[in-house]
């Protein structure tokens, strides 16, 4: 094992570095190898994949309209998983494959769009506080710490409620799944206090790096020293972050749904649960597929996070 | 570069340069009001324990003192410009361009996501404007200079591809890129094989004398400094106790220090064995606490010529002779003996 790590990277890395492409990889490429390597990694990131095939082929693949409740027409609504209906059909007669595979872009859009969100914010006060140092360091961990404390769930629920009915009337109300963006936007502004803890601490450990020290002494600006040297090298560590973030929030929306304040035009998996858990013992396949759908996204991306971690700080773990 | 072409112009000259570091436990006097200068294509060694100022007194030439220290007096004339009344932009021109830093620890200087060509290239598209090609081209150019083998396909690899006596010569092909006239190389070879470190310290000579540079060694190591140095500037706990051309220093040190130093030593042209009773000496005590420095010389509680007087009256750097000075009071002519 401890051979073959350092043997083939370096000759997979040569050959890859032939490519003009793959020249700016270097690191990655190496995280890439390690990362191979870890096979929980390796299936969290299948799991992942999965998920994103059936979130971009889901219109082409998926046996009827997600709106179809033709089944209840010929009397089918709750009927069992059959070659018909894969999974079978729910209460109101919607084929719960269909409604399943139509749920998988929603959670991902929530849990990369609010993740995008939180991570902008946490980057951008993270770094600043890492970077500056001083006073700004310290008001900005206390702003931090701050919103650490706040019962986010309860505050997401009240705000999705309050916007959903302050909008009525307005021009906004005429922007499509105007509540599932809410959802996204407040995830991503109460999801941002981890990554911007991690960025503080990168950007705090890599100011301090000698080759930081030499780019200035080559003459490098502030801009360059922190989009050049320090943001790449933190990456990695904000990467696993993030992906960890994805999952918290897909489990975080499916929850809202799951009460009944998500988007009633967009079909999510907490949505799906939420009109079917009251005839579970009638028809448990409608609830249980939508429940291995969360779990299997979640599980994905968390094990993905952990191989990250793997490939990115191998010596965190030995 | 009017700077490099005459012969015996002043290059540099650092007065009463005084940088003091802000901590919690006080004001720490890193460097308190030295004078120090070279001449253009001269080598300068400054030679001091650790904690004596002197990387810091060369990391104030580029305005990089990391916080909490601050410059808070001094002229540093280089050419005809005061670096210290410069702004920050003008800095970020010079640095880099007409002075570059070489480091200690050659493993962590260089950015380890990037390659090789892509860090050296940078720095040439920045300063003097270049295209990506044309940068490339020089970087393969310079890198062949500094002694690496198939400077083209290195222009590709990372860092942690490199050994570590590659990486040194990364780094000072990177310091010469730009044609700078004065390189600072902060014990370039500490962190070096020794074999290595002889190939590093006859490559930076060699290039020197090629680019017309003029160079400030700080180090610790009394060899390095022996070998490479025209002249030598002694600091000892922030200030300079003897600044002499490199021959004069070894063969007729004037300072208690810088003979104590030579003392420490050990001479290959002398046996250390049992019988010959002769023993590596040791300076004794410790370097001063530079928030509350000893009063008057500061060197006084170590010194083994210290009086009274001493402790009361901080020393004035006296020329002995051109190019000679030193800060003791036991050596002013008046003191007669000498």
């Amino acid at each position: 094992m401890k051979n073959a790590s350092e043997g083939t990277p370096k000759t997979n890395l040569k050959q890859e570095a032939q490519k003009p492409g793959a020249r700016k990889f270097g690191m990655l490429m190496l995280g890439w190898q390690r990362f191979k390597r870890n096979k929980t990694g390796l299936f969290g990131l299948t799991l992942v994949s999965i998920v994103f095939f059936f979130a971009i082929c889901g219109p082409f693949i998926a046996p009827y309209h997600p709106n179809d409740q033709s089944a209840m027409l010929e009397f089918r609504s709750k009927s069992p998983p059959s070659l018909k209906n894969l999974l079978g059909t729910d209460r109101m007669g919607y084929d719960v494959a269909s409604r399943v595979i139509y749920g998988a872009p929603t959670a991902l859009v929530v849990g990369v769009g609010s993740m995008l969100v939180a991570a902008v914010i946490g980057i951008m006060l993270g770094g600043i506080s890492g970077y500056v140092g001083g006073m700004a360091d310290e008001l900005l961990m206390r702003f931090t710490e701050f919103f650490l404390v706040i019962p986010v769930f309860i505050v997401i629920l009240v705000m999705v409620r309050i916007f959903g009915i302050v909008v009525v009337g307005s021009v906004l109300e005429k922007i499509p799944y105007l509540n599932l963006s809410t959802i996204i936007v407040i995830l991503g502004v109460f999801g941002w206090p981890p990554i911007a803890r991690i960025a503080r601490a990168e950007f705090l450990r890599l100011k301090e790096m000698e080759f930081v020290e030499a780019a200035r002494c080559i003459g490098a600006g502030s801009v360059s020293i922190i989009f050049r040297h320090i943001l790449p090298n933190a990456l990695p560590s904000l990467v696993v972050i993030i992906a960890l973030g994805i999952g918290g929030s897909i489990l975080m929306e499916a929850m809202i749904s799951f009460l009944g304040f998500g988007d009633p035009k967009a079909i999510s998996w907490g949505q799906l649960l939420y009109f079917n858990y009251e005839f579970l013992k009638i028809a448990p396949w409608a609830s249980i597929a939508p429940g291995i759908a969360i779990f299997i996204t979640v599980l994905g991306f968390n094990l993905l996070a952990d191989g990250l971690t793997d490939a990115f700080n191998p010596r965190l773990k030995e | 570069m009017t700077l490099v072409g005459e012969q015996n112009a002043r290059l540099l000259d650092v007065k009463g340069l005084r940088v003091l570091f802000f901590t919690g436990a006080g004001v720490v006097k890193a460097v308190d009001g030295i004078d120090y200068g070279l001449q253009c294509g001269e080598t300068l060694g400054l030679v001091g324990e650790s904690g004596s100022g002197k990387t810091i007194s060369s990391l104030a030439l580029l305005r990089l003192i990391p916080r909490p220290g601050k410059i808070m007096a001094g002229e540093i004339l280089f050419g005809s410009e005061d670096l210290i009344l410069k702004t920050e932009a003008e800095m970020t021109a010079i640095r880099g361009k007409k002075i570059a830093m070489i480091f200690q620890n050659p493993a962590y200087s260089l950015n380890p996501i990037y390659s090789i060509g892509d860090q050296l290239g940078e720095i040439l598209m920045w300063h003097e404007k270049l295209s990506r090609r044309q940068a490339d081209e020089q970087v393969v150019e310079l890198l062949g200079l500094v002694g690496i083998t198939d400077p083209g396909g290195r222009l590709k690899q990372f860092p942690h591809e490199l050994s570590g006596g590659m990486k040194q010569r990364v780094c000072v092909a990177r310091a010469l890129l730009c044609n700078p006239s004065l390189v600072l190389a902060d014990e370039p070879t500490t962190n070096l094989d020794v074999t290595i470190q002889a190939q590093i310290l006859d490559m930076l000579m060699e290039l020197k004398d090629q680019f017309n540079m003029s160079m400030i060694l700080v180090t610790h190591d009394m060899g390095v400094v022996a070998r490479m140095a025209d002249r030598i500037t002694v600091m000892y706990a922030g200030r300079i106790c003897e600044t002499a051309d490199a021959r004069t220093l070894f063969n007729a040190p004037l300072h208690p220090y810088t003979a104590a130093l030579l003392e420490t030593m050990p001479r290959v042209d002398q046996s250390y064995s049992e019988k010959s009773k002769k023993r590596l000496t040791v300076i004794p005590g410790r370097i001063p606490n530079l928030i509350a420095p000893p009063s008057g010389c500061r060197f006084h509680p170590r010194c083994n010529e210290a009086d009274e007087t001493c402790s009361r009256i901080m020393p004035e750097s006296i020329k002995i002779k051109e190019g000679h000075t030193v800060s003791c009071l036991k050596r002013s002519p008046s003191a007669g003996d000498s």
